[in-house]
């Protein structure tokens, strides 16, 4: 599956506002537009995740994510914050690109291991982080993930 | 964000308890597997899986000591025969016994404020609208 299908202009947010981990989480849930409960225990089920090890992997990436009752098919968000964010990341740097991955219990398609190992090797890629500073608009997301996760 | 009548508050309290238990206990199992998110979060995420499952499940016990003794013997009851004691319910149908249910539980808009559970199949369901 192609990881350009997964996103929409929607779930992309260039301009994340939150200041602390916890708000920005909450701040990328938000681009999943479910209703407040479905946020709500969506949040403490992605914090007992970030609670195993962060899901900052270094260089400036975040990659949050879970399995989640609250979704019904497989659901990812892109936000990023220019300035970086404390979100006690493996190499202690701030995070300026944050992936939410959210999968269902029990999907059809098993797609969620195999985008979680996609979204990982494409944002390791190294000249990606600084294609992802360029960005000015959502679709130009849209077309990196097209070009370079094909 | 919007109406004060749609916030998480207003969720049944045993039922934001089974939810958050539901998806720890898939977090959990999903460890278990060799082909399953052990080897993803070994590589990408530096994950001690061991680790992790027994961090997950200290957690579940303590959130299973938390249910009522009503709802807690019913879970005991659900979970050996079933992975999961809270199914979602999607246009209708349980996504644990694949029944359609019936439309008045479905389309109650406080839907959330009570525990409910599936006619047929018995599991405690959420409804994802
Ligand atoms: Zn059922």
């Amino acid at each position: 599956m192609k990881l350009r299908k997964l996103f929409t202009a929607d779930s992309v947010e260039l301009n994340l506002q939150s200041e602390t981990k916890d708000e920005v989480l909450k701040e990328l849930i938000q681009l999943l537009g479910l209703d407040d409960k479905s946020e709500a225990i969506l949040f403490k089920t992605l914090k007992r995740r970030e609670n195993l090890g962060s899901t900052g992997i270094g260089k400036g990436i975040a990659i949050p994510h879970c399995r989640s009752l609250v979704v019904n098919e497989l659901r990812l968000a892109y936000g990023r914050k220019p300035e970086g964010i404390d979100f006690q990341a493996i190499d202690e740097e701030p995070v300026h690109n944050l992936f939410l991955i959210v999968a269902p219990p029990l999907e059809v398609s098993n797609q969620y291991l195999p985008v979680l190992g996609k979204i990982a090797q494409f944002a390791k890629d190294p000249d990606i982080p600084a294609k992802l500073q360029e960005i000015d608009e959502a679709a130009e997301f849209l077309d990196l993930l097209e070009e370079r996760a094909p | 964000m919007t109406a004060p009548d749609s916030t998480s508050d207003a969720m049944h309290p045993q039922l934001m308890l089974l939810m958050e238990l539901q998806d720890l206990r898939s977090q959990h199992r999903e460890l278990e597997k060799d082909d399953g998110a052990a080897p993803v979060e070994k590589e990408h995420f530096h994950m001690d899986p061991a680790e992790a499952r027994a961090q997950l499940a200290e957690k579940v016990s303590e959130l299973e000591e938390r249910l009522d003794p009503q709802v807690r013997a019913r879970y005991e009851l659900i979970k050996p025969q079933r992975d999961r004691v809270v199914v979602p319910v999607i246009n209708g149908v349980c996504y644990g016994c694949f029944v359609s249910i019936a439309t008045a539980t479905v389309g109650d808009q406080d839907v959330h404020q009570e525990l409910q559970s599936c006619e047929n199949c018995g599991s405690f369901i959420y409804v994802v609208s």
